[in-house]
């Protein structure tokens, strides 16, 4: 009785393979023979993965073309890493500016002559080749919640009038006084600190390339650094006013962003990607971003820090097809060219437009600012050859500073100690 | 008050003392699970602003579970993880369970040197393994991209653990007198394996397989890297989308996850007479 | 068998091999081509500069150990991982054998306990995080604030010791119940009549534990130390979703830091030849401790 039931289980469990087997088999046929190309693209960006399903299956049914949009939880790099260790990889792949550098050589197709370059400042080129297709703009600076500003001050806000951090200070008084008693909040994050935060020391510099050398060589000397002192006075200041002064390092984003929206605070530091978690909340409209007040007269605190995000290339290897190579590069140019692409990356996923001649309606309250900024020519460019552990090492060491632990002068060599151990980024 | 009196009344104080040692014990160990339960009612404004709260300022919602189950593809998700995670156990018990066998009833060099290997390769980091796997079975077989593949490889990588936990109930457990018995009536030791040994596993079957289910049904990183199709994606792939190191929808999380976790407690449910009734009221009659 | 079976049949060579093959032949062939192949490549890759990406894949021989024995922050994460690893396996174990003692004594309801005690195991990875970070940072500290109870008004997590201290709560929370199984199982072998008998020559409970049920139950301590060991050796879902090696990368456990040396810094060779050495290191604990407890076994 035993082994007849066991013989069945058996039985049972071999033909399920065997139909595992048979259906994926058969499935993966289905997609070889239908009409036309299809092409896999991998998104980065999480917060538009469900618009970029959807306008996946629009854009097959209008064009004929197979579209399959594929999101990964990994981390980019072990993610392709393993695409491309298994032959299998994506025909357009999204990634950011640092990414496109260490794949581009072996894995990109050079898209020098697409019509879509000459309408674009931010088109990412290695070795005279243009492999990066921007996707948006983004730009970091303070966000700011004026409807919440203006109910204690009970006058209208004007970003412009705090550039200087006398200014912004008063203010942050005013709001202190008037009952907002910590009117800030800080990312504790490394790669906000580290990556999007410290980072603007090196952007504003007059010379980057030459400061980063000077870093390197262990000439730099971040004590005595214009920039560096007016960052981190600033910062200072959010630490003074920060509503989770306490344990600021213990701080959860999601918290903070939802005070932000809802006006209980009033400022913190980000980009206009935080968009995608403060729309959650009851947020109110009357939100932007502002640069990093500072008392300067060079003119950065005028300006944002940001340019192109996240780039398309087209994979260069004989997995890919000509055809399919093809196919991504229509698609691209759908984007940029045509009404439906405009209207998907503008309206449906909300992002800064790249690419001159898209017209941006109906953007949100941040994007609204850094488009302004953009349009008038106020961003200052990223530094996209940061070493890969830079924001994890350093972001460390910005961590201690804000929980108390290191002083300014602790951070400044803690942060010199960092890059003049490190190789330089070749570029 | 007699002896006896006393004796029972101790045993009442005792058993007293383990309820209340245990209900302390199972609020500290469900509070999470209960978290999980009183969220996926409520949005996500409300569940970042009041997580303990019993019913968020927006009011009792179910939205979370119809969008889930729409956003991951639930049927096609669920079947591919039924498949998968059944096949997975099923050989791996069988397999596993022969092996320990062998290797404890006879003293080879060959038995030695796999259950060795098999001890020490439980140790093997994951991210050791992670790369030249996609090489080797997709680069060089390519073979990627099948539930079959899955499940060997589910297989290979669970042989050891159910491998060790069946050698020591076989060794503590198994007497060999039996076996001796069953030789003497003329089984071979095929027959003996499965007619006498086998059923006397039943405990550690049914905790190998819980164990095995639970692994294979929530396993991430492997199936993520060997099926990379949307129309073979399992539960725990087709739900990465709702949590990025950026930004995180946990109301749908949660929703998946309960969703997820039913056949689990199930499974466990129906096992748990097994682990229950022990080895031993079958190895004596 | 040792020799009870002293046949001509099982000693010749073809019957070993056909009786090995018979029972372990599918085991080893999947065993050998799913773990030890891609094992050995895996070696391989650690004697080259790649990237992970690149096509191409430099030979540089011995360079990434030598950049493993000089990278101080894996030794420091050893280090920790260790600490949290002994910490951690003791109180597992301690507290799933209490438990698995509790629910197989006999009390009302105790299949309903172990169905609560096991339910940690179905939440999986990240949630598991977001729970315990929610519960870490926000209802303790809510509680401390409106109870003032000192240290529970900052979180736990915002300070090194006190993120190690969460780590090694959760981890207690999410194995002690998966320990249990396996002792639960410990104890149904153990027979009534051994039991019984050792009632009958006088033993209180406690004793019987001690000195019956324990020795008996040996093959579920080795097996439960084993894979606590293992497991917190190699910790990684719950660090990252937890702490993510915060604050200032002070709870960057072994695993972790390897992951990040390997993808994030993009040091692939590095990253595998730190992982390899994590594996010595976990294998040589692993096998000395199932060395030790097998001789403590008791065979039936």
């Amino acid at each position: 009785m035993k082994k007849r039931l066991l013989a069945g289980a058996l039985a049972a469990v071999m033909t399920a393979s065997l139909t595992a087997c048979g259906g994926s088999a058969a499935d993966s046929g289905a997609g070889a023979d239908s009409k036309g190309v299809s092409i896999t693209i991998f998104n980065s960006k999480i917060e538009v993965q469900a618009q970029f399903e959807e306008m996946a299956k629009e854009y097959s049914e209008a064009t004929g073309v197979g579209v399959e949009v594929y999101y990964s939880n990994d981390t980019v790099a072990a993610h392709l890493a393993t695409k491309y260790s298994s032959n299998d990889p994506y025909t357009l792949s999204m990634v950011d500016a640092k990414d496109v550098y260490s794949l581009a050589e072996d894995h990109a197709i050079d898209m020098t002559g697409e019509k879509w370059i000459d309408n674009t400042n931010y088109a990412l080129s290695v070795n005279g080749k243009v492999v990066g297709f921007p996707v948006c703009v983004e730009a970091r600076g303070l966000i700011y919640n004026g409807e919440a500003i203006e109910k204690i001050t009970g006058e209208p806000f004007n970003p412009d009038d705090y550039s200087t951090l006398d200014a912004f200070q008063g203010l942050l008084e005013k709001l202190a006084a008037g009952g907002m008693e910590t009117p800030t909040g800080i990312m504790k994050e490394d790669w906000s600190l580290a990556g999007h935060f410290l980072s603007e020391v090196y952007e504003t510099q007059d010379d980057v390339d030459g400061f980063i050398s000077s870093l390197h060589a262990g000439t730099a000397d971040l004590a005595n650094n214009a920039k560096w002192n007016g960052k981190m006075d600033y910062f200072d200041t959010m630490m003074k006013y920060n509503y989770a002064a306490n344990s600021a390092i213990a701080a959860e984003r999601e918290v903070s962003e939802q005070k932000l929206a809802e006006g209980e605070i009033a400022f913190m530091f980000g980009g206009n990607w935080d968009w995608s978690m403060i729309n959650a909340y009851e947020y109110s409209e009357n939100m932007g971003i502002m640069p990093v007040p500072e008392n300067t007269s060079d003119g950065s605190n005028k300006k944002l820090v940001g340019g192109g995000s996240k780039y398309f290339f087209i994979d260069s290897s004989e997995n890919t097809s000509d055809e399919q190579r093809q196919a991504a590069k229509d698609f691209l140019n759908w984007l940029v060219f045509d009404q439906a692409g405009n209207s998907f990356l503008t309206e449906k996923c909300a992002l800064v437009p790249a690419y001159s001649n898209i017209d941006a309606a109906g953007l949100d309250p941040l994007s609204v600012s850094v488009k302004s900024y953009a349009d008038a020519g106020n961003l200052i460019d990223n530094y996209n050859y940061l070493p890969d552990d830079h924001f994890s090492l350093c972001g460390a060491a910005f961590q201690k500073y804000l929980a108390g632990q290191i002083d300014r002068a602790g951070l400044a060599a803690e942060i010199e100690n960092y890059w003049s151990s490190t190789t330089p980024v070749e570029h | 008050m007699s002896a006896n009196e006393k004796a029972a009344r101790n045993k009442k104080i005792n058993h007293g003392i383990k309820i209340i040692i245990l209900i302390l014990l199972f609020v500290c160990f469900i509070f999470p699970f209960v978290l999980v339960v009183i969220n996926v009612f409520k949005t996500k404004a409300d569940i970042t602003s009041d997580p303990l709260a019993f019913v968020g300022a927006h009011g009792f919602t179910m939205a979370n579970f119809p969008e889930a189950m729409k956003k991951m593809n639930f049927g096609r998700s669920f079947a591919n993880s039924a498949i998968i995670t059944v096949c997975s156990t099923v050989l791996t018990i069988l397999f596993a369970s022969m092996t320990a066998f062998v290797i404890v009833r006879n003293n080879w060099k060959a038995c030695g040197a796999l259950m060795g290997m098999m001890i020490a390769s439980m140790v093997i980091p994951f991210q050791v393994l992670m790369i030249p796997m996609v090489s080797l079975y997709g680069g060089v077989l390519g073979i990627l991209n099948h539930r079959a593949t899955l499940i060997f490889m589910h297989v290979g990588f669970s042989l050891s653990m159910a491998t060790f936990m069946f050698h020591g109930a076989i060794k503590t457990n198994v007497p060999v007198a039996l076996e001796e018995a069953a030789t003497i009536d003329g089984c071979t030791r095929w027959q003996t394996y499965w007619m006498i040994v086998f059923p006397l596993l039943k405990s550690t079957i049914a905790t190998v397989a819980i164990i095995d289910a639970m692994g294979f049904w929530n396993d991430y990183l492997l199936p993520s890297l060997v099926l990379a199709k949307k129309e073979l994606y399992t539960i725990p792939i087709a739900t990465q989308v709702f949590y990025g190191t950026y930004s995180t929808d946990i109301g749908l999380v949660m929703a998946a996850l309960l969703l997820a976790m039913l056949p689990i407690l199930i499974l466990y449910m129906l096992l748990q007479r097994y682990i229950v009734e022990g080895v031993t009221s079958g190895a004596v009659k | 068998m040792k020799g009870e079976h002293s046949t001509m049949k099982t000693s010749t060579m073809s019957y070993k091999c056909k009786q090995f093959l018979m029972f372990a032949g599918v085991t080893t062939a999947v065993f050998v081509a799913v773990v030890i192949v891609p094992f050995i490549y895996g070696i391989y890759l650690t004697l080259t500069s790649w990237d992970g990406v690149s096509r191409e894949k430099p030979f540089v021989g011995l360079a990434n150990y030598g950049a493993t024995f000089a990278d101080g922050a894996y030794w420091q994460a050893m280090g920790r991982t260790f600490l949290y690893s002994v910490i951690a396996v003791i109180l597992v174990n301690v507290v799933a054998f209490i438990l698995a003692f509790l629910v197989t004594s006999g009390v009302k309801g105790q299949n309903f306990f172990r169905a609560g005690f096991f339910t940690p195991n179905l939440i999986g990875g990240i949630v598991l995080g977001y729970i315990w970070k929610f519960v870490f940072n926000r209802a303790f500290v809510a509680l401390g604030n409106s109870f003032s109870i000192g240290p529970l008004s900052t979180s736990w997590l915002a300070t090194t010791g006190g993120a190690m201290l969460c780590l090694i709560i959760v981890s207690v929370w999410q194995y002690a119940g998966y320990m249990m199984l396996i002792y639960v199982a410990g104890f149904m072998s153990v027979s009534e009549d051994v039991l019984e008998a050792a009632r009958i020559d006088g033993c209180t409970n406690t004793q019987s534990i001690v000195y019956v049920s324990v020795p008996l139950m040996m093959s579920s301590f080795v097996q439960c130390l084993f894979l606590t060991v293992t497991r917190c050796f190699m910790v990684y879902d719950v660090n990252l979703s937890l702490t993510n090696g915060e604050p200032f990368n002070s709870s960057v456990m072994a695993a972790m830091h390897v992951y990040n040396q390997a993808f994030t810094y993009k040091n692939f060779g590095v990253g595998q030849a730190e992982a390899l050495i994590l594996f010595v290191v976990c294998a040589v604990v692993g096998v000395i401790q199932v060395y030790v407890g097998k001789k403590g076994e008791v065979s039936a």
